[in-house]
C-alpha cells in the first residue's frame, strides 16, 4: 500500500472543505472525523462520523450516522439498508474497485455517505431503495 | 409558516413537477385515446353516414386539450376524454334533436360502439365507456355534436398565429351546440340561433395565461386540434397546478356520494388560470394562486336582492360556470371547504422537516400510490444524474446537485 495517502493528508483534506468538522488524527494511524451533512436543501440534518485505522497492510474503515439514533425505519421494515451493521448504523457505500486508499475521502466515502442519506430518506417514506448498489 | 429560502423553494419546485408528473396519464394511454377518438371520427364520416357531406372531424377539448388532465385517483374514477364533433354546416332542416340523434345513429351503425354508449344520452353530448382489457383501461368520451361555418375553418390558421387575442377574435373560434334543456331543442333548425360554446376560445385563452413569463414554448394548440395532437410531457408551471388542485380534489371528494357536489374541473382551471401570475416556480404559484383564486368569484346580487355566485367564462362572459351553486348550495360550501383545505394542507407540506417527512405527508394528502411515485422518481432521477457524472457536492454541507465543487464519483452501494 505504497501509495494510500496519509491519514494527516486525509485530515487536512476532510478539514479544508469541512472547516466545522472535527477532525483528530492519532499519530499517524488512526483518523476520527465527525460532521454534518445535509444532502439536499429540504433534508433533515444527519451527523456522521468517519473512523479510519492504517495498520502496516492493511486498512479499516468506519463510516456511520451517529445523529439521528437510531434512524427511523420505513413502515414494515426492520432493519436500514445498505449498511455493514443495522445495529450500529454502519453504512456500506462502495463496492470492490469502487475505492482505494490513494483516493481522497472528501472526494469518495463523504458524497457516498451524502447519497446514502438521500436514498435513506425517501427510502424511509416509500420502503424503495432507489440508490442502487449490490446486494450480498 | 415556516420560512424557505431559494434552494429549498428550488427544490420543492422539482418535487411538485415530479408530483404532476405522477398524475400525467401515460403516452401509451394517451396514444390509445388518441386512437379511440380518431376511430370515432372515422366512423361518423364513413360513406354511407348522413354526416359525411359536412367533413365531420374529432378534436380534443376539455382537460385532454389543455394538458389538465390526471389519471384516474379512485377507484370509482374514470378517464374523462371530452370530444368535440366539428361539422363544417348541416342540412337545414335539421333541429338539434335531428342532429344530435343522426350522430348518435352513425355511432351505433358501429357494434363496438353500440355496446359502449350510454343511455339515454347526455345533455349536450354522447358518451362511449371504454371498459377494453382490464379494470385498469377505464375511460370515457364525451362526443359533443357541433356546428361550424366555414368562416371559422378559413379563420382557424390566421386565428392561431395572431399575437395579440383580443375578446372579438376569440369570438371566432366558437361554434353551435345542441342542448336538451332548451325549449327550441325540438324546433329551431337554423343553427345560428343555437347555444354558442367555444372550447377552442378557451383553451387559446387558457394558454396565454399559462405562456405568461415563460421563456420557452412547450406546446402548440393549433397543433393539437387540428393534427394528431402531440404527448405534451413537458408541462407550464399552470397546467402542473391544476393537475395538483384536481388530484388533492378527488382525494377530498373520493365516494360516489361526495362526487356529486365535488368542486368541478372548469371552475377550478379557470379561477386558477386567472389568478396565476406567471412564476416558474411551481410552489411559489401554487401558493398565489390557492391564496388568490377566490377573489376571481364575483358575488352579483339578483332582482330578489339574493346573492348570486359568478365564475366567468373568459369567452363568453354570459355564461357562468357556478351557475349550479344556486340550487346545489352544498358545491359552493364544498368549494370553499376544498380551497381552505388545500391551503392548509400545501402549507403543512412545507411545513415538515427532513425529506421522509415531506413525502409522508405529500403521501397523506395526496395518496400513497402518488406520493410514493413522487419521491421514488426524485430519489431516481438523483442516482441517474450521478450515473450520468452529473452529481455534485457543495463542500461544508454536503449538499447534493448540479453545483458544488465535488464531482461525485461512481460506486455501488454495498451490503444487505
Amino acid at each position: 500500500m505504497a501509495n494510500r495517502k496519509s491519514l494527516i493528508v486525509q485530515a487536512n483534506l476532510l478539514n479544508k472543505d469541512f472547516p466545522q468538522s472535527v477532525t483528530k488524527v492519532k499519530k499517524d494511524d488512526r483518523l476520527i472525523w465527525e460532521s454534518t451533512i445535509q444532502p439536499t436543501p429540504l433534508s433533515a440534518v444527519y451527523t456522521i462520523k468517519l473512523e479510519c485505522h492504517y495498520y502496516s497492510k492493511m486498512q479499516k474503515l468506519i463510516v456511520k450516522v451517529t445523529d439521528p439514533f437510531p434512524l427511523p425505519l420505513a413502515n414494515g421494515e426492520d432493519k436500514l439498508p445498505h449498511v455493514h451493521s443495522h445495529e450500529k448504523q454502519h453504512l456500506c457505500l462502495y463496492y470492490l474497485g469502487d475505492f482505494n486508499y490513494s483516493k481522497p475521502f472528501v472526494k469518495t466515502i463523504i458524497p457516498w455517505a451524502s447519497e446514502w442519506l438521500l436514498h435513506y430518506e425517501t427510502w424511509a417514506c416509500t420502503g424503495t431503495w432507489n440508490g442502487g448498489g449490490i446486494e450480498h | 409558516m415556516l420560512e424557505l429560502n431559494k434552494e429549498q423553494r428550488e427544490q420543492f419546485n422539482e418535487i411538485l413537477e415530479l408530483l404532476g408528473e405522477s398524475l400525467d396519464i401515460s403516452q401509451s394511454d394517451y396514444d390509445k385515446a388518441v386512437e379511440s377518438y380518431k376511430a370515432v371520427g372515422t366512423q361518423l364520416a364513413k360513406d354511407n353516414s348522413k354526416l359525411k357531406e359536412y367533413n365531420p372531424q374529432i378534436a380534443p377539448q376539455g382537460s385532454f386539450l389543455l394538458g389538465t388532465v390526471i389519471k384516474a385517483i379512485n377507484d370509482c374514477d374514470d378517464l374523462d376524454i371530452d370530444l368535440v364533433c366539428e361539422l363544417l354546416g348541416k342540412n337545414p332542416n335539421w333541429t338539434q334533436e335531428d342532429l344530435k340523434a343522426i350522430v348518435g345513429e352513425q355511432l351505433m351503425e358501429n357494434e363496438t360502439y353500440k355496446k359502449i354508449m350510454e343511455f339515454p344520452d347526455g345533455r349536450r353530448c354522447w358518451t362511449l365507456k371504454y371498459r377494453e382489457n382490464s379494470e385498469d383501461e377505464k375511460y370515457h368520451m364525451d362526443i359533443l355534436p357541433s356546428v361550424i361555418d366555414n368562416d371559422y375553418r378559413r379563420d382557424f390558421d390566421g386565428l392561431f398565429s395572431e399575437k395579440i387575442f383580443d375578446r372579438s377574435t376569440i369570438q371566432k373560434l366558437a361554434f353551435r351546440i345542441t342542448d336538451r334543456e332548451r325549449d327550441d331543442y325540438k324546433t329551431e333548425t337554423n343553427a345560428v340561433e343555437w347555444l354558442k360554446s367555444n372550447p377552442f376560445g378557451y383553451a387559446k385563452w387558457f394558454f396565454d395565461r399559462a405562456e405568461q413569463g415563460q421563456v420557452e414554448k412547450r406546446f402548440s394548440l393549433k397543433a393539437s386540434i387540428q393534427e394528431v395532437p402531440n404527448f405534451q410531457k413537458n408541462k407550464y408551471p399552470l397546467q402542473r397546478i391544476i393537475q395538483i388542485l384536481k388530484c388533492h380534489r378527488d382525494m377530498m371528494f373520493s365516494t360516489e356520494e361526495d362526487k356529486v357536489d365535488k368542486p368541478i374541473s372548469i371552475i377550478i382551471t379557470t379561477l386558477a388560470a386567472r389568478a396565476y401570475t406567471g412564476s416558474k416556480n411551481i410552489l411559489e404559484a401554487l401558493e398565489n394562486v390557492i391564496s388568490n383564486m377566490k377573489n376571481y368569484i364575483e358575488i352579483c346580487t339578483n332582482d330578489e336582492g339574493k346573492a348570486v355566485y359568478w365564475v366567468e367564462n373568459p369567452v363568453n362572459s354570459e355564461e357562468n360556470f357556478a351557475d349550479k351553486w344556486k340550487e346545489h348550495p352544498q358545491r359552493q360550501k364544498n368549494f370553499y371547504n376544498w380551497l381552505e383545505q388545500v391551503q392548509r394542507d400545501i402549507i403543512k407540506i412545507t411545513e415538515q422537516h427532513g425529506l421522509t417527512s415531506i413525502g409522508n405527508e405529500i403521501k397523506t394528502v395526496f395518496g400513497d400510490n402518488v406520493g410514493n411515485q413522487t419521491i421514488n422518481t426524485y430519489s431516481e432521477r438523483l442516482r441517474e444524474k450521478r450515473e450520468n457524472n452529473n452529481l455534485r457536492m457543495t463542500i461544508g454541507t454536503g449538499m447534493l446537485g448540479n453545483t458544488g465543487k465535488i464531482e461525485v464519483p461512481q460506486h455501488k452501494f454495498y451490503g444487505k
